[in-house]
């Protein structure tokens, strides 16, 4: 390592010295590429486009965010005098969305990219440019691997002044890129920083995705950079704890960006500015969170996993206290009385430890399942069994039949509330075993709204981290249990049996049924009422099922396993047909959205309508930002859906004709183009390629 | 019904053991790093030199600790002469019995570390004029400092107080010719004091490449 750095430095040292006959040399050894590059290849004099500095750095090198944390420098883009345009001519550098770089764990901590990044700069091409536009740069910017090398590149483009022509390509990269740029923020943001640690409240009308972590980065150095920035959701938000930095003050408002990482989904930044004031209401509903992984190059810690692990265990532990839980333990319970009753402490250890083992493995099962199926659809959120309809039917079923088993309708062979005799040894331990099993299974439902922000974080990480999370949850459920079967103080206070037992096992039907009423309900909100319907015809089936089981005789046993195989498949394969409504948020846009046509034009003008026409294609980075910025934001949606605006799209990702030829008759190049038709004209008004969202609300409004 | 009972107290244990855990953690993640005005934390090092210094011999001598990597390109920038800026600063601070301490944390293998050899080489290649060089390879001088950067300056009064930390000077760039127009924070901080006034600027952001910790 050193010999290797100081080899590196001798060979910039004999460079230095070689001076400019080695400079070409110099430019192979830099550890990025800079490169200057266009949505046009020529362009036309007054209109913007967008160029980008454009970095592809050398595996395991680092740049910086506009804010580079605790070390380094964010990269700069100087224009020489060479230039053929003003410096104004050349828009502010968009700042993708940035990473966690930690440098040492809680100590230093650096925002920025690695592998590749894209910097977009609007570029106004002045109206009375003639020839070619010619920008030449220098590119100055630090690059980081364990050690930090100041580099700089010139670079430079060249555009002839003409017509406008697409660099197609090129415009894709920048576009993709200006879609990492950080958004406005459609909530309200507050910070609270009366104590430290300073609370950062945030509200979201509809709230952040299930399982989110959510990184606050702030423009100046108020907080500590590396300090963790433990989360907790309400039903309007969430909430972050920040650490102030030594000297850190809030001015009149603390302003940065936040990255929220949602399992299964693309990071999203947005940009916010929190006025000092009281966290906003429900944001901050939860218990804290403490967020590992969100935005990090590297995987998590150790220390994140062990706190992840922990907040699992104590989960886990929560978790017996669950209604969803409780009945299942409470037979568990009246299985160690009976072993209390018979005296026999060793065979109660035995069974506190096959009822952990039922519990770990199904935990351990329930890992692998969630891991498969992140393997398979590359997604997962956590409680996803409760938005798949077939599992919710089929979750329905098994705790209606649970509850007609307390209720006493049928028998188990090896039933550990088998309080007439004492535990065999075998059948205790297959019973105790299923129940763990059980106890997990009807569990997991819970498991999701109570540490789905905790899940949700490690479903992000490798494999190992998945599982030992799960296992310290399975391991936490059932330790208040294994603890009772160890020490014999507390199992001499379990009450003696006797017939309030079953009377007690009856009643826990009741919770069961009330369970199932609510995956019912579930099952409604996913697959409609038709799955619900076919779930209740389940229902039926398996009390028939009980009902003709109860005989001996192979006619009435085969028609047992058959009415239960119905009760069990129909109302899953019913519930799969899917309904109006999906599992998911509802993405529906606030106005009608459809595709463009000249006679779809004229059919809506004729109804009276005020439409609006969005010429666009995904390789137009001007088009992105105006979607970013404007088409897509909630005030202009709203304010066309007052109007009742008819919103239709014009993609011209592929190049079509009819489009072209609108294009041509409104004497334009190419996209974008935005055409309004208020109520009741004919001809449009064609607006500025860049949309601001006071300009289209004003333009609906009639202002 | 004595499960239903037992049940409550386990809820209300393991409520109490969520709530404790979570306040730890919150408490935990509060930066111990000292603050200016304050009593600059006690610290003991070994010297390029051999010898055993420890903050407490310099009481009643205004302190100045520099962070450095002779390898970090920010370093380099004070050091390279001309203008020789980290040098003259040094040489100036000898001259007004001021205690310059430069510490090198970088841990063994990384960039910047130093034996006492090759400190003591840098020193006199350099033109370097500290009155120590402590050796930090395990990075508790750093880490109880709070140090980030190289550069990271500390300036500690007389009767033991932090009253600087923070960058060296106000132009957060690895460029040598940035430092004329720089304003130095160090210079100015150690002129209020000469003035007996309290420091204008206590504390500064800190540029520089990242310290090379363990």
């Amino acid at each position: 390592m050193i010999r290797a750095y100081r080899a590196l430095m001798l060979a910039l040292t004999g460079l230095a010295l070689l001076g400019p006959v080695a400079a070409a040399q110099a430019a192979d050894a830099r550890r990025a590429e800079a490169e200057l590059i266009s949505e046009r290849t020529s362009v036309i004099p007054g209109e913007t486009v967008f160029v980008a500095l454009k970095m592809t750095m050398d595996p395991g090198w680092h740049i910086y965010w506009r804010n580079a944390g605790d070390a380094g420098l964010p990269p700069q883009l100087i224009l020489k005098d060479s230039a053929s345009i003003a410096e104004d001519a050349l828009g502010e550098m968009m700042w993708p969305l940035p990473k966690l770089l930690p440098v040492v764990d809680g100590e230093i901590m650096d925002y920025g990219y690695d592998d590749e990044a894209v910097f977009a700069l609007a570029l106004t091409v002045p109206v009375d440019a003639v020839g070619e536009v010619r920008i030449e740069a220098v590119a100055d910017y630090l690059i980081c691997e364990s050690i930090c090398i100041p580099e700089t590149a010139d670079v430079s483009l060249v555009l002839p002044v003409g017509e406008a022509v697409e660099n197609v390509p090129a415009g894709e990269l920048i576009g993709a890129w200006i879609a990492k740029v950080p958004g406005s923020f459609e909530g309200e943001a507050r910070i609270d920083d009366a104590a430290a640690p300073w609370t950062l409240s945030l509200s979201l009308a509809g709230g952040f995705p299930e399982g989110a972590g959510i990184r606050f980065f702030p423009f100046e150095h108020e907080i500590s950079h590396p300090a963790d920035q433990p989360q907790r959701f309400g039903p309007n938000g969430a909430s972050l704890l920040l650490t102030p930095d030594r000297a850190g003050q809030v001015g009149d408002a603390l302003e940065g960006i936040i990255r929220v990482d949602a399992p299964g989904a693309e990071p999203v930044g947005y940009v916010i500015r929190a006025e000092r004031g009281e966290a906003l209401a429900g944001t901050a509903d939860a218990a804290f969170v403490p967020v590992a992984g969100v935005g990090e190059v590297a995987g998590l810690s150790w220390q994140g996993l062990l706190s992840l692990a922990g907040f699992a265990f104590l989960g886990g532990l929560i978790l017996n206290l669950m209604p969803c839980v409780l009945p299942v333990l409470s037979m568990k319970a009246l299985g160690m009385v009976s072993a209390a009753a018979s005296g026999h402490a060793g065979e109660l250890r035995s069974h506190g430890l096959w009822y952990t083992g039922g519990l770990l493995v199904s935990f351990a099962a329930l890992a692998l399942v969630i891991l498969a199926v992140r393997q398979a659809t590359g997604f997962a959120t956590l409680g996803f069994q409760l938005q798949h309809a077939p599992t919710v039917a089929v979750l329905a079923l098994i705790m209606f039949a649970v509850g007609l088993w307390l209720m006493g309708f049928f028998e188990l062979g090896s039933s550990i509330t088998n309080t007439g005799s004492g535990l065999a040894s075998r059948g205790g331990a297959v019973g105790a075993f299923s129940t763990g099993v059980l106890a997990a299974v009807v569990g997991a439902p819970c498991v999701g709204p109570f540490l789905g922000a905790a899940l949700g974080a490690v479903m992000s990480q490798p494999a190992p981290a998945v599982m030992a999370v799960f296992l310290a949850m399975g391991f936490g459920m059932a330790l208040p249990f294994l603890v009772l079967s160890f020490v014999p103080g507390l199992h001499r206070v379990l009450p003696k049996p006797g017939k309030w037992m079953d009377t007690l096992k009856q009643f826990f039907a009741f919770p069961m049924f009330l369970t199932a009423a609510w995956l019912l309900s579930v099952l409604a909100d996913l697959a409609g009422a038709g799955a619900v319907g076919w779930t209740l015809a389940g229902a039926t089936a398996l009390g028939f099922a009980v009902w003709i089981g109860r005989g001996a005789g192979p006619v009435r046993r085969g028609a047992a396993i058959a009415a239960l195989i119905a009760a069990f498949a129909l109302p899953a394969v019913q519930a799969n047909v899917p309904a109006g409504k999906a599992g998911g948020e509802p993405s529906v846009p606030a106005y009608a959205e459809a595709a463009w046509s000249p006679s779809q034009v004229d059919a809506l003008l004729a109804e009276g309508r005020p439409v609006f026409v969005d010429f666009t294609a995904s390789w137009c980075a001007s088009c992105q930002v105006n979607k970013l910025t404007t088409l897509s934001s909630k005030r202009v949606k709203a304010a066309f859906e007052a109007a009742d605006v008819a919103f239709l799209v014009a993609d011209f990702t592929q190049k079509d004709p009819a489009i072209a030829d609108e294009l041509k008759r409104r004497g334009r190049a190419g996209v974008p183009m935005y055409l309004w038709y208020p109520a009741g004209t004919s001809e449009p008004q064609i607006l500025p390629e860049l949309l601001t969202q006071e300009l289209v609300i004003g333009l609906v409004e009639g202002r | 019904m004595q499960i239903t009972r037992r049940h409550l107290s386990l809820a209300a244990g393991m409520t109490a053991a969520v709530a404790l855990t979570a306040g730890a953690l919150i408490a935990s993640t509060a930066q111990a790093a000292p603050a200016t005005g304050t009593p600059a934390p006690a610290f003991s090092g070994v010297t390029s030199a051999g010898e055993t210094i420890s903050l407490a011999d310099f009481a009643g001598k205004t302190v100045i600790m520099e962070w450095t990597n002779d390898g970090c390109p920010f370093v380099k920038k004070h050091y390279a002469a001309p203008p020789s800026n980290m040098q003259t600063l040094q040489n100036s601070a000898a001259a007004d019995d001021v205690v310059w301490i430069s510490v090198i944390s970088s841990a063994e293998g990384e960039q910047g570390y130093a034996d006492a050899v090759r400190a003591n080489e840098l020193t006199a290649s350099r033109g370097a004029a500290p009155a120590h060089v402590v050796l930090d390879e395990a990075g508790t001088i750093g880490k109880l400092y709070g140090a980030k950067t190289t550069p990271h300056m500390f300036i500690i009064t007389p009767d033991g107080k932090l009253v600087y930390d923070g960058a060296i000077d106000s132009k957060a760039s690895s460029k040598v010719a940035d430092i004329e127009t720089a304003s130095n924070y160090v210079t100015a901080a150690l002129a209020d004091l000469e003035a007996g006034k309290p420091v204008a600027t206590p504390v500064t952001k800190p540029y520089g490449c990242a310290v090379k910790y363990k």
